[in-house]
Parts: C-alpha cells; structure tokens; sequence
C-alpha cells in the first residue's frame, strides 16, 4: 500500500520534534484534507499534548468533587475562584491556582522554579486578581543517597529560583513543604500555588466576550517582546525526561518586568472597568501567542486574525511558528474593544514606560476578533494558519487501561523496641523530620505587610487579604510520597486529610482546594491505576471534609495533572498527589499558633492512636525499615476533629495547636518545644511506640486546666507544659536543648554546605 | 489637614503599599509616586519622603544605582537638602547611598555601599527578625528616630546586599552616623552572627546623614507595625505582647519610625 501521507507526515514529526504520534498527525491531517503548515503542526502539537488536553487524564478527574455553594468558577479557566468576604460594603473572592514545574526544573533547577512561580501567579493575575501570597510543595530525591551530589544541587537551585522570582516579585512566600525521596532522584517535583483577591464583580474570564460579535475588538498583547524562549515548552513538559535534553524548552523568567506589568495590569483593569465595556484577559503560558489567541476566540464563540507582523520580538527573523508558538515569559493579552485599544496601548507604553524600562517590551495590538469562527494567521502577507477555531481547542481523549495497583500496605512489624531518648532526637535529625528554615531562610514571607503567622510559627501561614478587614486567609499544602508508594489511595485521602488539618490548626474553616497530580508514564496500566486510585482517595477525603454547607464536600477548584514523571531508565516517581487547601478566619486576632504559652496549662491530645507505621519516619529514621500500614483515613472523625479545633480556638480554649502527621505524637510535642524556645512538655506516656510514633493523625493542643473539663470522646488529657524547654514522659527525657541547633540547621548543612557528605 | 509624605515607586519597587498604609496609620498621609511623576510629586509639595523596599532596576548594576539616577531624585535631592525627613527603607537605603544623600559628608558623592551579605556558611538572600537599638547623642536629632525610647526594637530584614561599608578613613566619622545598630534582644550591641545578620560595619542597621533628617535602614519597619507582625516565638517583650495579648490593634515595634516623624511633623 502506498502511504506518501503517512511517510510525509512521520518526516514532519522527526524533523520538527514533534511529540505527536503518526496516529495524531493523521488525524490532523485529515482534519484540514491538506498537508498542515508549520505553524499548524506546532500549534496543535502543543494543544494536543498531555499538559494542554488533558487526554489521559481527564476522564478520570470527572470523579473529582468540584461544585460547593461558594464556588464562582471551579476547573476550566486559568484559576479557581470562591467567595470570600464582604468589606465595607464590597464583595471579595478568593482566586487559587496549582501548577507543577517539574521537568523545567530537573533540567535547570534556577531558571525552572522561577518561571513556575512566574507561571502561577500569571494565572491569578488574569483573573482579574492581585497575587497576595504563594507556596511551593517541593519533592526532592536522596541528597545523601547515589544521586545525591545531583539532587543537592537541584535543591539549591530550585529554592534560589524561587526565592530569586518570588522575592522580587513581591508576592509574600507563605511556605509549603519540601520532601525528600529516593524515587526523585531523576525527576524533582516543583508545585506551584498562587493565590489572590479579587472583587466579586471585577473577576476577568478569560474568553472574548460575546459583545465581540457586535462591535469590533481587538487582540493587544503586553509585556516582554517575543523571542524563542520556551519553544516546545508544553510538549517538553509531557516526555519523559532523558539527561539534559530539553534545555532549549525552558523559559526565561523576569520578575522585574513581572512586578511592573503587575502594576501596569491593575492601572489597565481600572480602566477598563470604568469603560463598561466588556473585556476578556488572558495570560501567555504554554504555547504561547497561538495558544492564548485561539483559545479567548474559541471560548468566545468566535474567530480571530492574527497578524504576526505586529507582534513586538526580540529577536528579528524568527519562523513564524516560532513568533506564535515560543513560551516567552512576561506577557499578558487583552480582548478589548477597539475603541478603548489606545488607552490601554498608553497605559503601558507612556504611563508605565514599558519600552525604556525593558528593550522591546511594549503593548500593541496584534489581532482582531472576527464573527467568522476561523482561527486565521498571516505572516508577511502569507496565511500561516488558518483552521475552524472549535478544532483547535477541541482536544483528543485516551480511555487508557488502567490495572489496580496491589497495595504494598503490611502489617506493622510485631516487637518495636522504643528509647525516646534516641529515638526522637534520630527522627528530629532525619532528612524527614529536620527543620526546613534553611528553606524558608531565602523567602521573603513579610512583603505586602499582612502576614500574621510565618513558616514554622504554626500549621499554616495565615495572611490578610484585604486591607482594613478583619478577616484572615490560611493556607497549606501536603502530600506524603511515602504513603502514596505504599497505599495510591490512602496517599491522596491523606493529602487532603493533613491540608485540613493544618488549616484547622489555626482556626480556619477549609473553604476550597486545589490539587496537582504528579504521577509516572500514562501509558503503564499501573501508573493510571495509580492515578485513578489517588484520585479516589482525594474524592473520598473531599466528600468528608466539607465545612460550610450540610452535604456539599470542600471542592477542588483548580489544579493540574503531570505525567511522565520518570527517567527513560524506567524509574516512575512514587505516586504524588499534592494537595492545597485555603481556609477563612473570622477574625485574624483569634487564630492560633504552635508556640506553647503558659507553664502548668495542659496538653490534650486529640485522636486515638492505632498501630499505624506504615510509611512513617519511625521506621524509616529509627529502625532503617519500610513498609508496614499506612495510616487509615477516617472520614467522620477527621471531619470532626477538625470541627472541634475550630471551635476551640475561635473560644480561645485552644492556646496552641499542632497535628500529629509524620513521627507521631513524640514528633509534634518535640516540634512543639523547638519552635517555642523556653517551656516545654512532660508527657504521662511511658516508652510505648504505638502512643508515641504512630501516624495516625490527630492534634496536640494546649488547653488551660479550666477548660479541658468537657472534652469530647476522642479526647484525653496526655501531659503538661513545664517550663524547662525539655520533652518527658514516664521514665524518659530527650534531650532537645542538644539538638536544638542541628535541627535547626540540618538542612542547610546537608544540602548547602554539604557537610559530611 | 494631614501631612503629605510621598512614597516613591520605582520600577521593581514592591512595599510601597504597606509603607504607605503604614504612614496613615500614624497619623500621616502616604501617596505613592509613580518614578515619573515629577509634575504630581513636585506640584503637590510633600512634608517628608520614603524610598519603600523592593528590587528597582532589578538593581541592574549594583542595588540601588540605577534608581539614584532616576530624575525624581532631584525632587528628593532638593527637599533633603532644604531639610526634610527622608527615610529609605532596605532597598531605600541602597538607593539614598547610592544617591550621596547618607552619609552625606558631600552630598551627591557615594560615600558609603551597602554589600553582599556576609554570614557564615550562605550567601544570598536572608530573611528573618532581628533587633537593633538607637545609638549615640545623633540618634536624637533624626526625626525617624525621636520615638525610640531606647529598648532594643524588632523587626525583619529581608535582602540580599545590606552591610553598610564604609573606607577605613571614614569609619569614625561613620561611627556617628550609624545611629541604629543591631542588637542582642537583651540590648547588647550586636558582637557578629546571628544578632548581625549580615556582618555590617559598626553592626550599623540604619545610617543618618550628617544633619540628621535623612535615615538609610535596612530592616522593615512598616513590617513590624502592628503587634499581629510580631513572631509569637519570638525573644524579650515584644514576643510576650504577642503571646498574651490580643494583637488587634495594637501598634507593634515599627510604628515608632513613623510616629516620630509625625510628632517632629507637629501632627496633633
């Protein structure tokens, strides 16, 4: 059989690296009936790829619990957007977005976990909001293991880049968690969060809006000119990653012009409102112009010229699908109508001096909107593209098999031996259990001057979203990878369960969450069984955990999938989910910290302990073991502990507040005392490993005598606070003023320094 | 009506919402000036000026030196030397140093650097609290410093380039300018790391110029402003406020900076 079409179209894909199977390019093939252009084949290589379409995944994220009272907008557009709060007189809305960064930044750690934070905030931004905080879940392989020299160096540029972007950006760091795990040694993990305030009635979608169709509106593009910086970007994100390949694919990041643009945006949003003119605002991310022009005509039902004369570059004589497509940095897109176009021009041009401040940074406008619903470009005077709009956005869809994982989960070894007094100190001084200042030492977590509670200060950093009101934000985000490689299930139940948790800690009411998804090859039944089960497992935490409404769950209301998280050596990272949740406080005043208070109040702990080690630092820091049974999650009393909490502290009852996750009881106690630096805790617990180290979770509270006289079932007195800054119990002592200083300082000594590696 | 201080955005610069906010707090009004603003910065006539914290310029060059040469510094230029309080804060203090305006000894000539943080076993950014006292009879004469009652005051940094250093010839002279030094909590001038953070000469946190109304700090005091910023781990009375007491409301250690200037402003 003669099959030209197929051999020309395999000669396509090889020598333009497509990523695009033959089956693929048949189809776009036969979805034009003519050979496609360049610009053709790398617009919807990106629009096809697993980071843009989803096409694995998405019908598995149809199980997630997306729709709750206070959600405005769920999954689909650039970000989440809930109610928040009401400020004289004025509506507020909280905008989440979750993103992962994860091949960028094996490759170059610096420069790929700055423009993940560069990406995310993005995505808040065009919703209309001002970025007031971000975090970052960061999953790092063995520093002292084979790969050790490698991963150290990826831990320090990752944290560099972020703090380099984040930093000057403005945007407060309000934490995250960083892991460590063997299984990462060839593909970190970068998630991303950003999170911004918005008002009710000035949230931007991100569409052309249908006013469009009546009066003519334009496409302005703004920010940094256009050059070939991230070509391929989306595609690279969704290949397995082999050495250093790839390099050219990521982006540059500029948080210098970031913060102007940010700036320069509010100006242009203000005075786009005051025109009544309807607008749409997009950011320039994956896939870059092509992307973003298509999908604002697509959504909007209708079509655009794009004319890639008009576009400011950096570079001259670039390919056209290289102007359309790269993944340049720092630019943001308007749909506006024409006849405000010039205002907008000059806001950025004159006001904000776009021009002098950046070489070749400018707005201009580059395209207009049409009601012919065709996607159409021209480059000197030639058609570059030219498709039915719908098309381009209408994505591909895999069922992929997906085979149920055999959960690795055993019962716990049977005699544990149990010296607190090593015991604890070796868990402190683990990779898994040491502080993470070195860290958060690089952030800056204080700019905007609303943050109430800092990293290591409590379960969550709580900030002020908007000024003048009482109302405050909480924020964390958590995911265990060593209960995902042993239970998929019980890793994503769990990630939701300690986000909760920490959220609760504080005294917020969990309103929302987001998740990214960070699994291994798509194509391997067992990674979508993987997959398919850690989405199971946050479903059900999600149908426990919701807070405001009787029977409505707490929703995720954006997020992001990554697959191909693995070496071409075949090593798949362990199953991932990472999970953010925001929470809502009353009143900022009355939310609560894990610095301990007072000498002679006493330390309640609440939730029953069960032999549960599985996954957990004891094993791993003490006996050198792994395996064992991963923590149930219990919905109803999760639900209901966290309940408690909340009252508690909102009485002021609950003095000081910490969960009991990774090292148990004796782990949260001992963090306790190190974080307050003067009282300290005297346990009635003898040396018993179930009560102190297993990780069934649960919180320890300080509650002063008077008030512990109601305590619900689940609930017991356990010990009091002293004040001499040691941890205690029946007949053992640790001696954590000895530790103190290396806890504190592990990390940057392992990873920084590199001492006594 | 309430004095006018103007707080000047340059591009990159990213506090000047809270330093603003902080402002009217105490009894002032804070505006932001956008770098070319001249018209509107210099028609309005303001009482006092503050250079917030950020990365202007992206501190192309060294930190701070380009926003120095920014033409709204002739405005600064001008009222400084007619005597008004001007107060730079981190990337503030880069930019009056960078400027000749601190220390001043010949105004318009850079006579003093903020460098690379030198701490033992890092470099780069560092944030965290950190506490300094008033020093010396200069302290007195600064209007950003007529409040502070003498106790050692907390509040964070956050920068990667904040050691004041001066020529060795210079260091007595700097040594009466460096009127803000960091501190143990205790109040014991600062001996190195970690009271500090940064090994600055003289521990010099903030630097006035020779008559006194301008101030170079690094730490962040509009930061500090409300008993709510205040770490509730943190050492010596602030950090016993803020365990015990309710933190609404309650001014916290930065707000003497401005509080000062509004009393030296005669606000009532």
């Amino acid at each position: 059989m003669d099959d030209t079409i197929g051999k020309a179209l395999e000669r396509e894909i090889a020598e333009r690296k497509l990523a695009m199977t033959l089956d693929e390019a048949r189809r776009l093939h036969g979805l034009f009936g003519r050979m496609p252009t360049p610009l053709e084949f790398h617009l919807f290589d990106i629009m096809w790829s697993e980071h843009c379409s989803y096409k694995s995944s998405r019908k598995l994220l149809k199980g997630l619990p997306v729709r709750a009272s206070q959600v405005v907008i769920g999954p689909g557009e650039d970000a989440g957007v809930v109610r928040f709060c009401t400020h004289d007189g004025v509506d507020y809305d909280l905008v989440v977005a979750h993103e992962s960064h994860n091949h960028p930044s094996q490759v170059l750690p610096v420069e790929g976990a700055a423009t993940g934070v560069g990406g995310i905030v993005r995505d808040v931004y065009c919703m209309g909001a001002d970025v007031i905080g971000s975090l970052d879940l960061l999953r790092f392989g063995d520093p002292l293991g084979p790969s050790g020299e490698r991963c150290r160096g990826i831990a320090r540029g990752v944290v560099e880049g972020i703090w380099r972007y984040g930093n000057a950006l403005g945007v407060p760091n309000l934490g995250g968690d960083t892991e460590f795990h063997p299984g990462y040694d060839d593909n970190c993990l970068v998630n991303v969060v950003a999170l911004g305030i918005a008002r009710h009635d000035r949230v931007v979608h991100s569409f052309v809006p249908p006013e469009a169709g009546s009066e003519p509106y334009v496409f302005i593009l703004a920010g940094k000119p256009t050059d070939d910086t991230g070509f391929g970007g989306a595609t690279f994100a969704s290949a397995d990653l082999d050495g250093e390949q790839g390099m050219g694919s990521v982006q540059v990041a500029d948080p210098f012009l970031k913060r102007i643009l940010s700036q320069a945006n509010l100006a242009a949003l203000e005075y786009l409102f005051g025109t009544g003119a309807p607008f749409g605002f997009k950011d320039l991310g994956a896939g870059g112009i092509a992307c973003v022009t298509s999908e604002m005509a697509a959504h909007g039902g209708l079509g655009i010229h794009v004319d890639l004369d008009q576009v400011p570059v950096g570079i001259p004589g670039l390919p056209p699908e290289v102007v359309a497509c790269s993944e340049t940095q720092e630019r943001f897109g308007f749909a506006v109508a024409e006849r405000f176009a010039e205002g907008v021009l000059d806001i950025y041009n004159r006001r904000f001096e776009l021009p002098r401040l950046f070489p070749g940074a400018r707005a201009a406008v580059i395209g207009r909107f049409t009601s012919e619903p065709v996607y159409r470009v021209t480059c000197a005077g030639a058609e570059a593209a030219c498709a039915p709009a719908s098309a381009i956005t209408e994505g591909v869809f895999y069922d992929r098999p997906a085979e149920d994982p055999v959960s690795s989960s055993t019962d716990d070894p049977g005699e544990l031996p149990c010296d607190p007094g090593k015991d604890v100190p070796a868990m402190l001084l683990s990779l898994g259990g040491c502080s993470r200042r070195a860290v958060w030492s690089y952030y800056d977590s204080e700019v905007r001057g609303s943050t109430v509670l800092r990293p290591g200060e409590a379960d969550s950093c709580v900030i002020l979203p908007v000024p003048g009101c009482s109302v405050g934000l909480a924020v964390s985000g958590d995911g265990n990878p060593w209960y995902g490689e042993l239970d998929p299930f019980l890793g994503g139940a769990h990630a939701v369960g300690e986000a909760v948790r920490n959220v609760a800690a504080v005294g917020a009411v969990p309103l929302c969450a987001t998740d990214c998804l960070n699994y291994g090859n798509p194509e391997e039944p067992s990674v979508m069984g993987q997959f398919r089960r850690g989405i199971e497992g946050i479903s059900e935490a999600c149908r426990h955990l919701g807070f405001l409404e009787p029977g409505e769950p707490l929703p995720i209301v954006s997020g992001n999938v990554s697959l191909y998280n693995q070496s071409s050596s075949g090593g798949s990272i362990p199953p991932s989910p990472i999970v953010a949740v925001f929470g809502r406080l009353d009143d900022y005043g009355v939310c609560c910290d894990m610095i301990l208070k007072e000498p002679g109040n006493l330390l309640v702990l609440l939730g029953p302990r069960h032999r549960e080690f599985g996954g957990g630092l004891f094993l791993r820091a003490v006996l050198g073991g792994s395996g064992g049974r991963v923590p149930l999650f219990r919905g109803p009393l999760e639900a209901e502990m966290a309940r408690w909490v909340i009252a508690g502290v909102k009485s002021r009852r609950i003095v000081a507040s910490h969960d009991i996750s990774v090292g148990g009881l004796a782990l949260a106690a001992a963090e306790m005392v190190l974080s307050s630096g003067g009282p300290g805790i005297r346990l009635e617990i003898g040396a018993d490993p179930v009560q102190l180290y297993s990780e069934t979770p649960g919180y320890l509270l300080e509650m002063a005598p008077r008030h512990v006289d109601r305590l619900p079932d689940h609930a017991r007195v356990i010990g009091e606070i002293t004040g001499d800054g040691g941890l205690s119990g029946d007949g053992w002592r640790v001696d954590l003023a000895g530790v103190r200083d290396r806890w504190s300082d592990m990390l940057a000594s392992v990873v920084w320094r590199e001492e006594g590696v | 009506m309430k004095p006018l201080v103007a707080v000047v955005r340059f591009p990159g610069s990213n506090c000047e919402y809270e330093t603003a906010r902080a402002l009217d707090a105490c009894g002032l009004h804070g505006r932001i000036y956008n770098w070319n603003e001249l018209d509107e910065a210099s028609g309005r006539g303001c009482s006092a000026w503050v250079l917030p914290g950020g990365f202007s310029f992206q501190d192309r060059v060294r930190a701070g030196a380009v926003a120095a040469r920014e033409r709204i510094m002739d405005l600064v230029f001008r009222d400084a030397q007619a005597g008004k309080p001007v107060l730079g804060i981190c990337n503030g203090a880069q930019i009056l140093l960078e400027s000749g305006l601190v220390p001043g000894w010949n105004p318009g000539s850079v006579q003093g650097c903020l460098a690379g943080n030198l701490a033992p076993g890092r470099t780069g950014y560092l944030s965290g609290w950190v506490f300094m006292k008033p020093v010396g009879a200069g302290a007195g004469k600064c209007p950003w410093l007529m409040d502070l009652d003498g106790a050692p005051v907390p509040a964070p940094i956050a920068h990667a380039e904040g050691r004041f250093v001066f020529r060795d010839e210079d260091m007595a002279g700097a040594s009466e300018l460096a009127v803000l030094r960091y501190c143990t909590p205790e109040g014991e001038e600062a001996a190195g790391w970690p009271h500090n953070p940064n090994g600055s000469a003289l521990a010099a946190a903030g630097v006035m110029n020779t008559r006194g109304n301008i101030l170079a700090m690094m730490p962040h005091p509009e930061r500090a402003l409300h008993l709510f910023h205040v770490p509730p781990n943190l050492p010596g009375p602030w950090g016993e406020a803020r365990r015990t007491r309710g933190a609404v409301g309650t001014p916290g250690p930065g707000a003497s900076f401005f509080t000062g200037l509004a009393r030296y402003l005669e606000v009532p």
